[in-house]
């Protein structure tokens, strides 16, 4: 007789993971498709009008390009910061304090394209890493959670944000309300509607990786968030390294936020972020904090967020999509769990 | 029926393609499209596809529920038409995702029941073909037009009955956005109030939504803390008016008869309808005569103060009616000078009266409203 055993393991095999991590994908899609059947809709015409939709017409691509840029800034801002063990739950308020310095810069500092924008991305990032200044100081030296500061921080920038959108930057012309003029620079596109941003980001996340995988600071970096007492021991600069990526991690958001105001939006106005911030927290998540896994979890949750637009066009509401996000991140989580577990099968008596 | 004529006997005016760019003008003097373009080719009846854009949900039995139930005029007045709408757009690049996707899915007409702003303007102006309207909208295309409510008359009514009902004086307003229609509310509600009560002041706080019933009913509530005893807002739902049963105050709301949420705080309600709007509209684009038009909805004809709630003394009633009648048959007008801005400026002159296009884009606090002016 053999009885089946479970043994959790320290560390889960990558290919495990990785398989379980697709399953809970499937799993949450088919649970939504069967709640979706369950109140009267077919979920196979939907899932075709979302693919049609998405894939199927230069809108779409468009549309979904423009998704996928703002969380893959967005999720490489949470991930770097995970892989030294910090969580960053302020990309929203970095995302959006680095459109206000863009913004400030783009409105009152008069010169050429080709300056502007060097400068205007520089502004976005210095924004966000200032906005993830005090959180970061605040955890190397005084040990308190990021994970709270950094998020109210986020209610401080929306607030600023839409407070100069109302306010001191209002649009003097009167033409548009509740935001800023438009802003007189712009990224410059490379397809339809699609800007630069998007390039950009997809460097930075190829070169995320290299420095992540290659360079000794990158080495360190993953040490040092995996046991800072050891890596202190073996004399690694572990605060130093903290604040350093974490400051890198509010830069990337700010970067984000800049390309999301200069690009696709053309103005500053309150709730410019939508949620990118906290969507990133996801892909980053899912990505399991890797550069180039940030790529493909921000591809397909940009996905799912341009299926849920189409989705709302047909009746359902904006809840539906939240819903499906969320199913998505449980399944994953128990997959991540259960990829700890090897199955064992032992004879009775023997241990 | 918003016909010309009779906008134009009430001396308002008719924003229509000829006369009526100035609507939408500032005073910088931008320079808006010429119309040049003729109207839209017609749609068959089983073939067109009217979409809604929402900021809120269509539950909220406010403003959204308003529109919602001017679309399903719209689908009673033509049953083989398809009609679709999508709730709680935010104002970010997914407003123009969902327009665009209204375009994907051959919508012959879209109406965006808020200011979309560029996220509209974008998909309209590569959407020729495509008839858009958007609700108190500034910046026109030659297949985009707007409409809105000329809802300072019943706001300056409103207040009168508010002014008479506050023993203290200190009005309260939850705000949404610092945007011309807050303050032309705030100020015609505040001018109406001091007629019965000239020291009243109003206080607003600015909640940066049109629709969350929790920020609203703690706006509320921070404002009977502060002293108020009247709320006013503009609100897509009744939080406040809740908040103002429970502390013995009084309240006045927006859109619908909210009543049954609190009959002895509810004095009225700036009741809007759009159905005759947008079942004229829609026939328009139908028959192949649609062009832009730019319509303010007159004081009775599509936006009107409710019945006075259960609470409001019958002299306070009679009184208001009357101003209102007046107002109506165009024998008197509340936005006459001498009107002073919150720093003291004299902005509009002994004798002189605001014209509609001044009272649409209002974007200055008068002497005694706080909380707006940066």
């Amino acid at each position: 007789m053999s009885t089946i055993r479970l043994q959790r393991m320290p560390i889960a095999p990558a290919r495990i993971a990785l398989v379980l991590r697709l399953l809970s994908v499937v799993l949450a899609l088919l649970t939504t498709a069967i709640l979706l059947w369950a109140t009267g809709r077919d979920p196979i015409a939907l899932g075709a009008k979302v693919l049609s939709s998405t894939f199927g017409s230069s809108f779409g691509l468009e549309d979904l390009a423009l998704l996928f840029s703002p969380l893959i800034y967005c999720g490489l801002a949470v991930a770097v910061a995970l892989r030294i063990g910090a969580w960053n739950i302020g990309a929203e308020g970095q995302f959006n304090f680095g459109a206000f310095c863009a913004t400030g810069i783009a409105l009152f500092v008069p010169g050429p394209t080709w300056l502007m924008l060097p400068l205007m991305a520089l502004a976005g990032m210095i924004g966000g890493a200032l906005w993830i200044l005090v959180p970061t100081l605040a955890r190397a030296y005084a040990d308190v959670s990021e994970l709270i500061t950094t998020l109210l921080m986020n209610f401080i920038a929306m607030l600023l944000v839409y407070w100069v959108a109302t306010g001191p930057w209002l649009d003097p012309s009167g033409m548009a309300l509740a935001t800023t003029a438009r802003l007189p620079v712009s990224v410059p596109p490379i397809w339809g509607i699609v800007h630069w941003g998007l390039p950009v980001a997809v460097m930075l996340a190829i070169a995320l990786a290299l420095v992540f995988t290659y360079t000794r600071w990158g080495y360190e970096v993953r040490i040092a968030g995996a046991n800072p007492g050891a890596a202190a021991y073996a004399g690694m600069p572990v605060k130093r390294q903290l604040i350093a990526v974490m400051l890198l991690s509010g830069a990337l958001a700010g970067l984000g936020g800049m390309m999301e105001a200069a690009g696709t939006v053309g103005r500053l106005q309150g709730g410019i972020s939508n949620n990118y911030g906290y969507i990133g927290i996801m892909v980053a998540v899912l990505a399991r904090a890797a550069p180039l896994g940030v790529l493909a979890t921000a591809f397909f949750m940009a996905v799912i967020l341009n299926g849920g637009i189409v989705l709302q066009s047909q009746g359902l509401t904006t809840h539906t999509v939240l819903a499906v996000t969320g199913l998505i991140l449980l399944y994953a989580a128990i997959g991540d769990e259960a990829a700890h577990y090897k199955i064992l099968r032992n004879k009775t008596g023997e241990s | 029926m918003i016909s010309t004529k009779s906008l134009s006997r009430r001396g308002f005016l008719n924003m229509g393609a000829a006369a009526g760019a100035g609507l939408l003008l500032p005073k910088t003097g931008l320079i808006t499209p010429a119309h040049a373009a003729g109207p839209l080719a017609p749609v068959a009846e089983e073939d067109a596809h009217i979409a809604f854009g929402h900021t809120g949900p269509t539950s909220d039995e406010g403003w959204t529920w308003a529109h919602d139930q001017g679309m399903k005029a719209v689908a009673a007045a033509f049953p083989k038409l398809r009609t679709s709408y999508v709730e709680s757009i935010p104002y970010s690049a997914d407003a123009t995702r969902i327009y665009r996707q209204f375009v994907a899915d051959d919508a012959c007409m879209v109406f965006a029941t808020s200011n979309y702003g560029d996220f509209l303007y974008d998909v309209a102006k590569r959407a020729p073909d495509v008839a858009f309207y958007e609700c108190d909208g500034r910046n026109p295309l030659d297949n985009l037009g707007t409409y809105y409510v000329s809802h300072w008359y019943p706001s300056y009514v409103a207040g009168i009955a508010a002014g008479a009902m506050s023993p203290s004086g200190k009005l309260g307003y939850v705000a949404s956005f610092p945007v011309p229609s807050v303050y032309s509310g705030t100020n015609a509600f505040l001018m109406g109030a001091r007629t019965v009560n000239p020291e009243a002041t109003l206080q607003t706080i600015v909640i940066n939504s049109w629709f969350d019933p929790q920020a609203a009913t703690q706006a509320g509530t921070a404002l009977i803390d502060n002293g108020c005893d009247v709320l006013f807002g503009i609100m897509d739902e009744a939080g406040y008016l809740q908040v103002a049963e429970e502390r013995g105050a009084k309240a006045v709301m927006w859109n619908t008869d909210l009543r049954r949420y609190g009959p002895n705080a509810y004095i009225s309600s700036i009741i809007v309808d759009f159905k005759a709007f947008y079942v004229e509209q829609v026939r328009r684009r139908l028959v192949g005569e649609w062009t832009p038009t730019y319509d303010l909805l007159p004081f009775g004809g599509g936006v009107d103060v409710d019945a006075w709630g259960e609470t409001v003394p019958a002299d306070v009633a009679a009184k208001a009616d009357a101003v209102k009648a007046s107002i109506m048959d165009g024998s008197f007008n509340p936005f006459s000078g001498e009107i002073k801005d919150s720093k003291g400026n004299v902005k509009v002159a002994k004798g002189e009266t605001m014209s509609e296009q001044e009272l649409y884009h209002w974007n200055w606090s008068i002497e005694g409203v706080s909380g707006l002016d940066a």
